[in-house]
């Protein structure tokens, strides 16, 4: 199995922690590094041996471990310092701090952070969700002419759109658990069903959303969630954002569901033979991934007044950048939602200081290329636990 | 300890969030209060530009920030910042924003959309900064000044020089569109159709979407040269489609028995004004890329403190082979 490359786990553990054998159990947990939103212990619980792996993560903190560890959130305060001594000034204001500027930095990470939440999930379970960013484009469409061409209300719109995601994404991860295919293949295809479907539903135009309580109108009374700003403040997407992230946060503390989640990502094989239900595991995960694409898609047709079906290309792309940068293993069984919200924060404060800056374009492509290399070169350098 | 990391990054999220939206109210005081309030300073001031680009993968688009660049180099007031949105609306919002930000003194937009953009252009244009869109339109007039050329005009004359020079007598058009959903792809299309009514022997026999490509153009006509046996004209929505069209049918040993036409005329070594000029073209129409007119009308507003007129258009030339030689020359002297 590949992925035990990535996974120096059993093999390289120091001699003086509990030795493990080579039961399958064992297997499952060694792929799961303890300290992940309670991977040790939710893998333990998955394979029937609740205590040994909280037992190990106590015992190996360590500073370096914690650097590691939090390496998202240390990344997003070093670009933020950064971002503070490298702002442009006017008047002896530093123009990175003032509040319109990092309103404007969670806004514009909002959308990318919804999906890549919903990523953090697929990639989770060593999977990989390439669609995302066409099936927001499908659901901007989507809530677009349903509420503006065919006179839907607001409520039955959105519910029919993140339906839609859902069902969309269910049905990628039920290909890639039932049938087998990867998920780079199925979401790919998944990819160019959605454009499709976005292209054919909108007829390859962009759909205006005007409000107002006439024909072709979007209703009035939801006009708020147009408004770009919750009571002048909180700007909406960020709003949604921080919801969607604390409930996802919350979920992955509670439910059982994550301990098969991690166990799953972990070793897939082992979580099988301990009973972990692999099949409805994989097409949760793709469901939830594809609903939070859609909800991205909502805000961001509601964002910008139209729904187009060429919105959110390339978006799968950063949404991935975002999970790596927080630290998250593409090969599965390691990281967090956490980690995650910082990643993306981390790429919002960076494409807002460049462009403070104006470093040319290509420039900016290429030093986020750089910051991402250097995030997953940090992942390959972490101890073992 | 291994608890602490949601809580540590939630935190840091709640610290952006409260950062940034904690004292807004205080800040938009101290920004210029009504429209063009501004002092103008004149010919002593410093003047920054701020241009946001919908994308510069088109060649027509990477022209236009080098126009408006070659012409602020002649006014040394003038700095100009560029910034890419890659054709995504959202980015191109959050550039807008961040010239807010920066508090330029004039910003250039050429839009990738309409819709989507309207708002925060408005947002800049009340902050009071002067606001100059380029080629594609924004809604409503929160904006100084349009300078633009028509599309339909363009695709009119295409479709009249088609019916009248090339097929006077009639026969088979296939058209090859730009990006569905983009403006430009429809008025292209409607001001087309309206030009060849006055030849009802001129026939539309098929079209196809190349998205403003070389290769999608090329990929398309692929598939048209299989279905249609007669082909007289391609009508192309850009010089890249068009030449990507006389390779396909150059493939098949086809590209004498056709004629093909095009929009933008770049005064580049690819452009469409050298394919005219070496015969792979029958003609292109020019699509101005106004940049020099923005940089001279931001020097109007700014240094000379007068205003401009609020829309301005441009207007499309034919290139033939009788004069593409000669335009070339002069809107590229260099090369």
């Amino acid at each position: 199995m590949t992925k035990a490359q990535d996974k120096p786990a059993a093999g390289a553990r120091p001699a003086d922690e509990p030795a493990t054998g080579a039961r399958p159990a064992d297997e499952a947990l060694a792929g799961v590094r303890p300290g992940d939103e309670r991977a040790g212990a939710a893998a333990g619980a998955a394979v029937g041996v609740a205590k040994a792996p909280t037992a190990i993560a106590e015992s190996s903190g360590g500073v370096v471990a914690t650097l590691f560890r939090f390496q998202s959130v240390f990344g997003l305060l070093a670009v933020f310092v950064a971002a503070i001594i490298f702002s442009p000034r006017r008047d002896g204001a530093i123009l990175f701090v003032s509040a319109d500027n990092l309103a404007n930095v969670v806004r514009a990470v909002s959308e990318i952070g919804i999906i890549a939440i919903g990523m953090t999930f697929v990639i989770l379970i060593g999977g990989i969700d390439l669609s995302v960013g066409a099936v927001l484009g499908l659901a901007a469409v989507g809530s677009a002419v349903l509420m503006v061409e065919s006179d839907w209300g607001f409520l039955p719109s959105v519910v029919l759109v993140l339906a839609i995601g859902l069902v969309f994404g269910a049905l990628q991860g039920m290909a890639t658990a039932m049938i087998g295919i990867q998920s780079f293949i199925v979401t790919l295809a998944g990819l160019q069903i959605a454009r499709g479907l976005a292209r054919i539903w909108s007829d390859g135009q962009g759909v205006a959303i005007a409000y107002g309580n006439g024909p072709h109108e979007a209703p009035d009374s939801f006009a708020i969630l147009g408004e770009r700003t919750f009571g002048g403040l909180v700007p909406i997407p960020v709003l949604i954002f921080a919801v969607v992230a604390i409930a996802a946060v919350v979920f992955l503390r509670v439910s059982a569901f994550s301990r098969h989640l991690y166990a799953v990502g972990g070793n897939e094989k082992a979580a099988r033979l301990s009973g972990v239900p692999v099949v409805r595991v994989k097409v949760a995960v793709f469901a939830i991934c594809g609903l939070l694409a859609s909800l991205a898609g909502i805000v961001h047709a509601v964002q910008l007044n139209q729904g187009s079906p060429n919105d959110g290309i390339g978006y799968e792309l950063d949404a991935i950048a975002a999970v790596v940068i927080g630290g998250t293993s593409l090969a599965g069984g390691r990281g967090s939602v956490a980690g995650t919200v910082a990643g993306a924060l981390l790429l919002g404060v960076l494409n807002n200081i460049l462009a403070l800056n104006n470093i040319d374009s290509n420039i900016q492509l290429l030093i986020k290329g750089l910051v991402i290399v250097a995030a997953a070169a940090l992942q390959r350098l972490r101890p073992a636990s | 300890m291994r608890k602490l990391q949601a809580p540590l990054a939630a935190a840091a999220v709640a610290a952006l969030v409260l950062a940034g939206c904690g004292t807004t109210s205080d800040r938009t005081s101290d920004t210029p209060q009504a429209q063009n309030s501004k002092e103008c300073k004149g010919a002593d001031g410093k003047y920054t530009i701020g241009m946001s680009q919908a994308n510069v993968a088109e060649p027509y688009r990477q022209r236009m920030d080098d126009d408006i660049l070659a012409a602020a180099k002649e006014v040394p007031q003038f700095e100009v910042k560029f910034a890419d949105a890659a054709q995504d609306n959202a980015k191109q919002v959050a550039d807008v924003e961040n010239y807010i930000t920066q508090q330029i003194d004039l910003l250039i937009i050429s839009p990738n959309e309409a819709k989507p953009l309207t708002a925060v252009v408005k947002k800049a244009y009340d902050k009071g900064i002067p606001v100059l869109v380029l080629d594609r339109k924004v809604e409503g007039d929160a904006y100084t000044g349009f300078i633009g050329g028509d599309n339909v005009q363009i695709g009119t004359e295409a479709g009249k020089y088609i019916a009248e020079k090339l097929l006077p007598n009639g026969g088979n058009v296939v058209e090859l569109k730009g990006l569905a959903g983009a403006t430009p792809q429809t008025e292209r299309h409607d001001g087309f159709i309206a030009g060849i009514k006055g030849n009802p022997k001129v026939k539309v026999i098929a079209s196809a979407s190349g998205d403003w490509l070389r290769e999608k153009g090329q990929a398309q006509m692929d598939a048209l040269l299989k279905a249609n046996p007669k082909i007289d004209v391609v009508y192309s929505h850009n010089d890249p489609m068009a030449e990507g069209a006389y390779l396909a049918a150059k493939a098949v040993g086809r590209e004498k028995e056709m004629k093909f036409t095009g929009i933008d005329a770049l005064p580049i070594p690819s452009g469409g004004i050298k394919a005219v000029e070496q015969g792979r073209l029958s003609a292109t129409f020019t699509y101005p890329t106004n940049g020099k007119e923005a940089i001279a009308a931001a020097k109007k507003i700014l240094v000379d403190c007068g205003t401009i007129e609020k829309s301005q258009t441009l207007q499309t030339r034919l290139i033939d082979e009788s004069n593409a030689a000669a335009i070339y020359a002069e809107e590229n002297p260099t090369g």
